[in-house]
């Protein structure tokens, strides 16, 4: 006959013991932004998209991608991509190609076809966008799928703005351009082509026949040069070069042509005339190395056959019969505080000739806020406004190159988004504005890179030299989806759980349970070694002090 | 990159009194698993058997029998045969024991069943030290490592327990880090399905007796085996040698960094110790390649 089971016999399993009191810190899963988001000018949700491309869902990665900007496949080739120069890889090996990729997603999407889907709720309110280049386009979409009316109204027969009228096709396809627009278009937008806003009672009209007004004129003003005779025949603004049509572009210039700035616009106007045959050489203010235009394009140049005089400053022109001979000097040059500051100082003795046949200045371009005067207060040479791109003028908001001189297309795309949600906010109660995103950015040190993938960065390649100066044809190549794919594996996922389950398995204490979707942390067991921390990949998790109740 | 390649089935409980951030448990957690429900244990006293046991409780539910210091591969021989006895030749004996109880105070036990060949898996968890008693050397303790019982450092080096084991010509002789998880399911998988004597061994790093942080168990072992310090191998009949991570990536010192034990340590120790590791990986690559 069995005995009762002998009291040498354990009979109770540990889970009776409670060893989270041994605890002080409990772990803590927090999706935190990656340094790319916070530096991203649209607040692209990279982490989040570039998984996604990981997984294979490109659909998805578009869908994340459009949330913030409605043109991935333009900013995949022409942001400035400070997301890059932010990038947590680059402690490790390179910087993760993010523009690429972002290109690549764009790219799938135009090919597809992928549409955004209509608004869920038609508002009867409206709003008129004054402006149809990234800023104005931006607004209209965001305001559309909020369900707002959108009125916008456009100088030019066709939109885009300097997208269109200022990028050359080499760095962006017109083909991407209209795909793109065209899908904002769809939306349902009540378009105004060939229709100049005059001036304030024009402005005055709209805004008394629309709810909200948001204003992205750009910047259309060329800045002058006090040295040079703006009159001259041999004298082209670059604004208008670039606008032009390859044939009369040709026809415009001279065997020899000197562009003035080292911009992108400059880069634009020598690489356009290189590809017309002409001698290009550029003027700079900025020494080498420090010229405003990115570095790609500053190389791509030379490739081209760009010659570059750099630290140098134009003092004179004249005619000398045989073309335009220029007096020049070298300067020492230094940047001010803000985006756009500098002072020059002229080296003595340092004075040189340069003789050629046209010159294209291409300096900046000013705000046309003079248009607008008495309307609204101005801030320097922009429209001023809130945070809310509210002017001073109620219900007036403004973004873009008139607002701001951050100037790029996804600032100008960053500002339109954020204008339209501080509209729609402010004319419909249901709307909350986004809330501001956790400043605290996962840093290097929270990623643990014995998990991540090992391999270099995989770069778009360029077209042959010879091919490029052929015609306007693409430089840059696509990644192929083999090399997008191992792009986007080398991307941490910062602060993004990619549910690799290392916290769970690497919990001595088994406190982690799996949920859908998710992890919890179960206190009654957790004794916060932060080993679950320790050997996450993505700096997904952090230790939270506890204080003694 | 990978997943973790095992199937927690709740073999091993929460609420045990393991060290909070302790890699051994880690591991009993992935060894208990997956070596799966038909098991009967054997453990000796050592840090494994303190978080095991605690009468009246248990944090397996798995079966296992409390044996003495010097006599795991007795105890797991005398298991195997009355299974055997019963008709239960398929269930796996699992025997955890620490280095102490392997290298030192149980060796005899350990190298009887070994020449008898017994169907045992044997798993030593190599914390390089008597732990659970306060941080005494052992025959494990690594050269210049302090201990306790070694304050200025040890002066011998590590027993080479593999080729003792090896000399024995059982089966399956493995070594496995909690760095490596998947690794430990796969080779623990590996030695269930082999008939005779398994031994398994599994490095460690003491939090209080390395003097690591509560966060860094996994992060040491992981450099260990990066060093080439604890190299991951597999040794066939005692004869054929395979390294499971076939490089060595680092040098001694990022490991050496991690832990207080080795806070005393001069730039020529340092040096002294880069040798004997280069030397040991030399000979082992060498034994790989020769392998039949
Ligand atoms: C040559 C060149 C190259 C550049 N390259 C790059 C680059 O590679 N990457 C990058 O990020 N940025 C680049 N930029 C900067 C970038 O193009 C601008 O910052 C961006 O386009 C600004 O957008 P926006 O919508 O504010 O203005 P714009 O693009 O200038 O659009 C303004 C629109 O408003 C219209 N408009 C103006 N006044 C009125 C009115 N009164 N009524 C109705 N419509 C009006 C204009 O016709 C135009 O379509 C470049 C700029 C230039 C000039
Ligand atoms: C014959 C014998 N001597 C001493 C002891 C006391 N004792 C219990 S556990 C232990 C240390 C064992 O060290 P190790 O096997 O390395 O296990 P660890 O505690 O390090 O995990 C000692 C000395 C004992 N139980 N039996
Ligand atoms: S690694 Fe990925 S998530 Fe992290 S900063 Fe770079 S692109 Fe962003
Ligand atoms: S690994 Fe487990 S015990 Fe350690 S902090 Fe994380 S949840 Fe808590
Ligand atoms: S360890 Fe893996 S599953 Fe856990 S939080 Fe980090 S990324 Fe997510
Ligand atoms: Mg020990």
């Amino acid at each position: 006959m069995n005995e009762q089971i002998s009291p040498l016999w354990t009979h109770l399993t540990t889970e009776g013991r409670m060893t989270g009191t041994w605890r002080s810190a409990l772990p803590n899963y927090q999706n935190q932004p990656s340094p790319c988001l916070g530096a991203c000018p649209v607040n692209g949700r990279i982490a989040e998209w570039i998984k996604q491309v990981k997984d294979g869902d490109l659909q998805g990665a578009w869908v994340t991608l459009v949330d913030n900007n409605p043109f991935p496949a333009i900013a995949g080739r022409i942001c400035h991509h400070p997301c890059e120069t932010a990038c947590n890889r680059q402690d490790l090996d390179e910087t993760v190609g993010i523009c690429s990729l972002e290109r690549f997603v764009g790219d799938a999407a135009l090919a597809e076809g992928w549409q955004f889907p209509s608004a869920s709720i038609e508002r009867d309110q409206s709003v008129a966008v004054i402006g149809g280049g990234p800023a104005g386009l931006s607004a209209a979409y965001q305001l559309r799928r909020h369900g707002f009316a959108v009125s916008l109204y456009e100088t030019r027969d066709e939109l885009g703005g300097l997208m269109r009228f200022g990028i050359p096709s080499y760095r962006l396809e017109p083909a991407v351009l209209d795909g793109e627009v065209d899908r904002i278009v769809a939306l349902g937008i009540d378009l105004h082509l060939g229709a100049e806003v005059t001036d304030n009672a024009a402005l005055t009209a709209l805004r008394g026949s629309h709810d909200a007004v948001f204003l992205a004129t750009g910047a259309s003003l060329p800045k002058r040069l006090p040295a040079l005779d703006y009159s001259r025949p041999w004298v082209i603004d670059s604004a208008e070069f670039l606008a032009a049509p390859a044939d009369e572009q040709s026809d415009q210039a001279g065997a020899h042509i000197l562009v003035i700035g080292g911009g992108s616009a400059a880069m634009d106007v020598a690489r356009s005339a290189r590809r017309h045959g002409r001698e290009v050489t550029v003027l700079t203010l900025e020494p080498e190395g420090q010229l405003p235009a990115q570095q790609v394009e500053v190389e791509e140049a030379i490739e081209e056959g760009v010659k570059f005089v750099c630290g140098a400053m134009l003092q004179s022109a004249e005619t000398d019969g045989t073309g335009v001979k220029l007096q020049c000097v070298h300067v020492d040059f230094e940047t001010g505080k803000n985006p756009g500051e500098f002072s020059v100082t002229p080296l003595e003795g340092s004075g040189f000739e340069l003789l050629v046949d046209t010159i294209i200045p291409a300096v900046g371009q000013d705000a046309d806020i003079d248009r607008w005067s008495g309307m609204f207060d101005q801030q320097g040479s922009v429209i001023g406004t809130g945070t809310d791109w509210q002017t001073s003028a109620p219900g007036l908001f403004a973004g873009g190159d008139v607002a701001s001189m951050s100037r790029f297309v996804t600032q100008a795309v960053g500002m339109g988004k954020e204008a339209a949600q501080a509209i729609a906010a402010s004319l419909a109660p249901d709307i909350a504005l986004p809330g501001a995103d956790d400043p605290a950015q996962v840093p290097y040190e929270r990623i643990n890179t014995t998990y991540q993938d090992k391999h270099n960065r995989t770069r778009q390649r360029s077209r042959d030299v010879k091919e490029r100066l052929a015609g306007f044809d693409q430089v840059q190549q696509p990644l192929s989806a083999d090399k997008a794919h191992s792009e986007a594996s080398r991307c941490f996922s910062c602060g993004t759980c990619i549910y690799c389950d290392n916290c769970y398995y690497y919990c001595p204490d088994m406190a982690i349970t799996r949920l859908d979707g998710g992890y919890s942390v179960n206190a009654d067991y957790c004794k916060g070694c932060g080993l679950c921390v320790a050997e996450c990949p993505t700096g997904s998790i952090h230790m939270q002090e506890e204080k003694a109740p | 990159m990978e997943k973790i390649d095992y199937r927690d089935e709740g073999r091993f409980c929460s609420g045990h009194v393991a060290c909070a951030g302790c890699a051994e448990a880690i591991s009993m957690r992935v060894i208990l698993n997956a070596v799966g429900e038909d098991t009967v244990g054997v453990i000796v006293p050592s840090c494994t058997a303190v978080i095991l046991g605690g009468y009246p409780m248990s944090s397996t539910k798995t079966s296992f029998i409390h044996g003495t210091l010097e006599s795991a591969g007795a105890f797991a021989s005398g298991v195997k045969r009355a299974l055997r006895a019963q008709g239960r030749d398929d269930t796996t004996v699992l025997c955890l024991a620490g280095d102490g109880g392997t290298y030192d105070i149980g060796l005899q036990s350990l190298s009887s069943a070994a020449e008898r060949n017994e169907d045992i898996l044997y798993i030593c968890f190599d914390n390089e030290g008597y732990m659970n008693t306060g941080g005494q050397k052992s025959s494990s303790t690594p050269h210049k490592a302090a201990t306790g019982s070694t304050p200025l450092g040890k002066p011998t080096r590590k027993k080479n327990m593999i080729e003792i084991l090896a000399a024995h010509r059982i089966p399956y002789i493995a070594t496995t880090s909690p760095s490596h998880l998947s690794d430990m399911a796969a080779k623990v998988k590996k030695a269930k399905s082999i008939r005779g004597t398994k031994v398994i061994f599994v490095l460690i790093p003491c939090l209080p007796g390395w003097g690591v942080a509560e966060n860094a168990a996994v992060k040491t072992a992981r450099l260990g085996v990066e060093a080439g310090v604890f190299p991951l191998i597999e040794v066939e009949g005692g004869v054929k040698y395979s390294l499971t991570v076939d490089q060595k990536t680092r040098r001694i010192d990022d490991y050496l960094g991690e832990q207080k034990r080795y806070n005393h340590l001069s730039d020529e120790d340092r040096r002294e110790l880069q040798e004997e590791v280069d030397d040991t990986w030399a000979r082992l690559l060498a034994r790989a390649e020769a392998g039949e």
